[in-house]
Parts: C-alpha cells; structure tokens; sequence
C-alpha cells in the first residue's frame, strides 16, 4: 500500500525532535560554529531522549529504529541546524557496522561505555585510496593520513576501512590514541563539526583490532554504507527545509518597489522551484529508506542515487535562499549564509554528486534481469 | 505507516495494464503516430475487450466487479490506481492512450459535480458495443490557463440555455458523443458566473470547426469547437440548477473546472512519467547493447542513465503523493501542481537526455524522437508549469496573509 503516513510512534518522536530542533539547536547554531563544538547542554539533553543511539543494536541499549524511522528524525533535527547534528558525539556512521555486529567481541568495551554513559565518538575513515595497509608477520601496518572526516578533532575511537597490500577489504577499530589527529584551515561550513585529518604513522594494528576481511568486510562495509548514504540525504533534507521555510517567512515580510517581494514571480516562482526540490528529494531518500529496511545491501543503489538527489537539491535551495534574501543573504547576521556554507560542506564530506550517479549508473548497466518499475 | 509497495490490487492492476501496453499500445505507436489516427478497427478491438480511459477510476476495464462491489470495506486507493495505470499506459504510447474510447477529461466533472440522473444519462453510455467519448471543453482563443477568462456565454432562455462561443485545443473533441463546456452566464460576475454544461454531439449550432495539426501526440485528434445559438436543455447544466442557485457561496463552474484538475493533474503527470519511463528504458537497452564497456562515453553515459532513473523515480513519487492525498480525503491542490510542474519539466529533460545518448541515428525511427515530440505538451496542457508554480506559490504564503 503505497502512504506517505508516519506511524504515530514516528510522528512523536518527531514531535519531541522538532522542538528540540526549534528551541534548542536552532538558537545555539551560531554560537556552536563560532566555539567549534556542540555545547555539552545540548548532548545531555539529546543522549538522555536516546537521539545518539537510534541505528545502536536494542541489545546494546541502542533504539535500533528502522530506517524510514531515523530518516524522519535526522530530518527533523537537521532542521535545527546540521553543524550541530553533524558534531554530536556518539557512534556515528559506525554504528550501522555495529547494528550488523552486535556480538563481536571487538565491540565489548564500547558497548560498555555506552551503557554506563554516553556513548564514545567514533571517526569513520573510508581509507580506501588514502589509508596503506601492509601485512606482516604478526598483523598489519597502517600508514597514511585520511582526507577531512567529521568528528576528527574529538574522536575516542577510529574505524578505518581500507584495502590491504593485495587488495582484500578490511575493516579495523582503535579505541587508544594510535593516530595523530592533523588540525587544519576550515572555513566553509560544519565548523562545529570537529573536522580534521587522520594521520596513521607506522601504526601497528593486531589481528585483534580486525572487525572483518575480505568478502565479509565487503558486505558489512556496503551495507553500513547504504544505510548511512540514506541517512545523509535526509539530514541534507532537513537543511533545506529549513532554508526554503525561512525563505518563505522573509519574502512574505520584505518590500520592494511598494510591495512584497513574493508578490513577483522571480521570487514566487523561485520558491515554488525550491519547495519542489525538497519535496523530490525527500521522497526519494524516504522510498531508499524502506527499500535498504527491506532489501539490506542489494537496495545500497537506490541509497546512493538518494544521496546524489539530496546534494543536488540542497545546493540549490540554500543557495536560492541567499539569493533570495538578496543582500541580507549574504551577511552572517542572517541564517541563510550558513546554511549555504553548511551545505556545500556536507556534499563534499559525503563523496561528488557524479560519483554517486556514475556508481549507480554501472550499476543499471549491468542489470542482467529486465527491470520493472517498482 | 509510511509504505511505497504496491497492495495487491495494486500491483495487479499494474501488470495488467502493463501487458496491455506492452502488446497492444507500444506495437502500433509509431504507425498511428505516422498515419495521424488510431485506426478504426483497433478502437474497435480494444473497447471490446473493455479498455476505456475513465479518468475517474482506471480499472483496466470494467471486469472488476468484486472489487467495486465493496468499496467501504477497504481504504480507498482509485486515485493510486489511477496514477498507476495512466503510467503503464503512456509508457505504451500516449497518443493512443489519449484516444482509448471513454469519457476522459470530462468524465471527473460529471463524476463530482452531476446529479444522479446526470451521471446515469452520461457515464452510462461507455459500453462494449461501440466505441464512445466524452471530452472536457475549457480553454478559449481568450482564455488558457486563465480559467475565469472564459467568454463563451450562456443565455438563459426557457426550458435551458443558448450558448454562444469557441473552445480550442479539446481532445478527443470532434468524436465525442458529449462535451463538459464551460461558459459564463454573466461575464461581469466573473468566476461566479460560470456553469459547466453537458452538450452532446448532434445538438444544433454545436460544430467542431477543425482538427489542428500537431507537434506531437498527432494520433489523437484535437479539435476547436463552436457553440452558435447552441440551445442546451436545462437538465443538461451540470449539477442542477440547484447547485448554483442557493446563495453565491455555492460552488461555481470556475471551482468544478478547478476541481477536476485536483485529480487529474497527478494522471497527467503519471503519463509524462510514463513517457520518459519509456525513452529511459529504450535507451538503456540501445546503450548496453551498442555502447563500449570502457572509457568516457561509457561513463557519461552511466551517469546521465542513472540521473535519468532517479529522476523518474523522483517526479513518480510525488505523483503518488498527491494521488495518496486525494484518496484520504485531504486537500492536495499543492501536491497535485507540484507533480505536474515536476514530472513535466522531467520529462522532455530525460526525453532530450536519452536523444543525445542515440546520438544521430537516434534520428531515424527511433521511438524516443517520437516521444520527445508528444512529451512537450505533458508540460503544457492541463496548465503550464508556470501556472503549477503560481499554485504551488499560492499554497505557500497563504500563512503570512500574502495572496502571489
């Protein structure tokens, strides 16, 4: 049955999300990009609503939501402001590898942690081209430094994905400082964020410190992937909703030439294109949510394709915003700067727009079975 | 919950219509498309197997009787159903889907808007014995996306009306058996002023003047109209006059022209979708079939084909949407602009983003110039994308007390 309805439990939790959302992160966005971190006063409040947890397995203490579930929350959080979302402390994207790996011994002590206090931020690394991973004769080496990841500057544990000297995926987990964190000159957006480098010097990793190999780190990897790529668009949906909703509220109020500026169809119009964009591309985030929620890693396609839409529509509406704020904008006084900033950001942290369609594009090229429409 | 998988029926009707288009629409698009007619004899065969465009409720014909027999038993979903089969359809061909025997465009206002005895007399007439069509009149030489432009007049005289007046771009206008016209009684009262009448083929000082030649879509037939000292009885005013003659709050022909858009425009957008369904599919085949399986065409390629796929998907679920909104009952007028403006800008889109992976051979024969020809109108009638925008807009500010 083809509906757009949340189910009530959804619908309360994002009622609770969206005053938090309103009366809380949206308030302290500023002052959270200028101090580079998220106040403490607002992971306490989050933690405590099980925010920080919502893809952790129920075993764990974790609310294990579906997707299309986490998809509204994120979305609605997002809202508020996306720097302040992107620098929560907690699992992070790992925890769609942890939801797939409950039991794994590696995991014990976070779990630990987590259940006793907050749960340790994670750093995720796709090490791929970045991260060289050479076997010896008692385990592996890692030496590289990583491009810019969120959550760098604060992280408690790292987990590198990465390709050893022959090519084989692995997956290792460090819960002690062997990495050296490299500050940098970020300016852009997501400042609270704690973005930064991962450097790896002659860092010895055990076969102890291993998650997974070979065909089975490739499996876990694509299937935590397409789960976080889905919760990555909604995230971005949220951002431009607000930006569009601000939009509307500012070009209903501001005059020019003896009138509303909503009045003329440049501005009208704009609007309207945009509130197109959001719409289009929440739907597609939410129609991968379900389908990764029911299909696991074989969706991971439609999961990439909703994040190339999101990026695409949220550099368009935020930029549409500055636009249409005209000279207020442009000025920091006024949201709409930062959330132009914060977007463009968010898309390059989250791999190019291209990428993600050419992937999914081989992948439509290599369908063997004659596809249906859904 | 929040569910994008089909119910069975549903699905069923999908399949069902899918086949059809499949074996039965698709096979002669090009050759109506070059001969500028369905023929005759393919009309006939079809009606006769029940399929006929009822814009109120796609059934893939009407041989769905225990489904119709209960429908208080279960959520309704004729809007979902609608959105579905006019997809399957159009990606079949949409000139010949525009010309399926049935009451199309004119039949939601009937369906909304008409009394019992009106519904019975009109709607009835769609039988397996013959091919029959309804048509819906509105836009004028004066008067397009301005609905309460209208000039065509309705002179109230005994025992009815004299209509008096021209309408423009109406499909399927010369054959059919009724037309829903709009007209005003008073054009100084503006949208108040207007009716919806029911004038049927054969009623003196009713002609179609001529059929106009097409970009596209040239197998159906579209029509220009004239209404001179056009006498329509009384019972032939949509709704009774009962319907208009309370109080001025009730509704008037201006509001039941606007509220068949609600529920069509979200059709019309699922056939542009269709359409660059098709185009998008077609491509997809010629590309694997012919394209290196390396290098920069191959990658460029790739990813105009999977922008083309979300596209779709994207401009799909907004059809939904507004479908889903119309079947529970809630207001969807946004919705329903926000998917035609979408789905028909989408369309030429993937249509031209498939040509240009053709290439020039794409040129010669191909399906997909075809529909590239019928899918710019997708982005026109039932009101422009600019005109979807307005609406959207409107729906937008109307909080903060500002009417765009």
């Amino acid at each position: 049955m083809i509906s757009f309805r949340p189910t009530e439990e959804e619908q309360a939790f994002c009622e609770v999300a969206k005053t938090i959302a309103d009366e809380e992160l949206r308030p302290s966005a500023h002052d959270c990009e200028q101090h580079r971190f998220v106040s403490a006063s607002i992971v306490k409040r989050l933690h405590e609503l099980g925010f920080l947890g919502l893809e952790l397995p129920e075993s764990w203490g974790g609310l294990e939501l579906p997707l299309i579930s986490q998809a509204q929350i994120w979305q609605v959080l997002s809202y508020g402001d996306l720097g302040i979302v992107q620098g929560l402390p907690g699992p992070g994207e790992v925890a769609s590898l942890m939801r797939q790996t409950p039991d794994h011994p590696i995991w014990q002590s976070y779990r630990e942690a987590g259940q006793t206090g907050m749960w340790p931020t994670v750093a995720f690394i796709d090490g791929e081209e970045t991260i060289d991973v050479r076997r010896g004769r008692d385990g592996y080496r890692l030496n590289g430094t990583s491009v810019p990841v969120r959550r760098a500057a604060f992280a408690d544990w790292v987990v590198v994905a990465a390709k050893d000297g022959g090519g084989e995926p692995v997956i290792f987990v460090f819960d002690e400082r062997t990495w050296e964190t490299v500050e940098g000159d970020f300016r852009l957006g997501l400042l609270a964020a704690g973005l930064g480098r991962i450097r790896f010097s002659e860092v010895f990793a055990s076969t102890g410190r291993m998650l997974a190999r070979g065909e089975e780190a490739s499996t876990l990897l694509g299937h935590a992937r397409a789960r976080q790529c889905v919760l990555e668009a909604a995230k971005e949906v949220g951002l431009m909703e607000a930006a569009l909703s601000y939009t509307i509220e500012y070009t209903a109020g501001r005059k020019a030439f003896g009138q509303e500026i909503a009045k003329f169809q440049g501005v009208s119009f704009t609007v309207a294109e945009m509130a197109f964009e959001c719409r289009g591309a929440r739907n597609i985030a939410w129609a991968a949510a379900c389908r990764v929620d029911e299909q696991g890693r074989t969706a991971e396609g439609f999961a990439w394709r909703a994040l190339a839409r999101a990026h695409r529509s949220v550099r368009y509406v935020t930029d549409q915003a500055v636009q249409m704020l005209g000279g207020h904008g442009y000025v920091q006084e006024y949201p709409a700067e930062k959330w132009m900033r914060d977007a463009q950001a968010q898309v390059l942290l989250y791999a190019r727009e291209t990428d993600w369609f050419i992937r999914r594009g081989e992948q439509l090229l290599d369908e063997r079975k004659e596809r249906v429409a859904p | 919950m929040i569910s994008f998988t089909l119910s069975p029926q549903q699905k069923q009707i999908k399949e069902l219509v899918h086949w059809f288009a499949k074996h039965e629409v698709r096979p002669l698009a090009l050759e109506a498309d070059r001969l500028g007619r369905v023929p005759e004899e393919w009309l006939q065969k079809v009606n006769k197997m029940g399929i006929q465009l009822n814009t109120s409720s796609f059934g893939g014909g009407r041989s769905a009787p225990a489904t119709e027999q209960k429908p208080e038993k279960k959520e309704r979903e004729g809007n979902r159903v609608a959105v579905i089969a006019a997809e399957e359809l159009a990606w079949g061909c949409p000139a010949i889907t525009l010309s399926l025997p049935g009451p199309g465009l004119g039949g939601p206002p009937i369906q909304s808007s008409g009394t019992p005895e009106q519904k019975q007399r009109f709607l009835s007439i769609f039988t397996k014995d013959e091919p029959r069509w309804g048509a819906y009149a509105l836009t004028e030489p004066e008067a397009g996306s301005d609905a309460s432009g209208i000039r065509t007049t309705a002179r109230k005289v005994d025992g009815g009306y004299v209509l008096n007046g021209q309408k423009i771009f109406i499909t399927n206008g010369a054959r059919a058996s009724w037309v829903v016209v709009f007209a005003t009684v008073d054009p100084k009262l503006g949208r108040a002023g207007h009716r919806a009448f029911v004038v049927e083929k054969g009623t003196p000082g009713f002609s179609a003047a001529r059929t106009v030649h097409k970009m596209g879509l040239r197998a159906n037939e579209t029509a220009e109209l004239v209404f001179e000292d056009c006498f329509v009885p009384a019972e032939n005013l949509l709704g009774g006059e009962e319907l208009y003659s309370a109080a001025a709050h009730q509704p008037s022909g201006f509001q039941v022209a606007m509220k068949t858009f609600d529920s069509t425009r979200p059709i019309v957008a699922a056939m542009a979708v269709g359409i660059a369904r098709a185009a998008y599919e077609y491509t997809l085949e010629v590309v694997k079939r012919e394209y290196p399986k390396q290098g920069r065409l191959y990658y460029e390629a790739a990813e105009l084909l999977a922008e083309a796929e979300q596209e779709i998907d994207a401009a799909r679920l907004l059809t939904w949407e507004a479908a889903w909104k119309g079947d529970i009952g809630e207001a969807n007028a946004m919705e329903a602009a926000i998917c035609k403006a979408v789905a028909g800008k989408m369309a030429l889109r993937v249509c031209a983003m498939c040509l240009e992976l053709l290439g020039p051979v794409g040129l010669d024969g191909h399906l997909v110039e075809k529909l590239y020809r019928d899918v710019k109108v997708f982005d026109i009638f039932e009101g422009t994308q600019q005109i979807q925008r307005l609406v959207t807009a409107r729906r937008l500010y109307a909080p903060y007390g500002v009417h765009v």
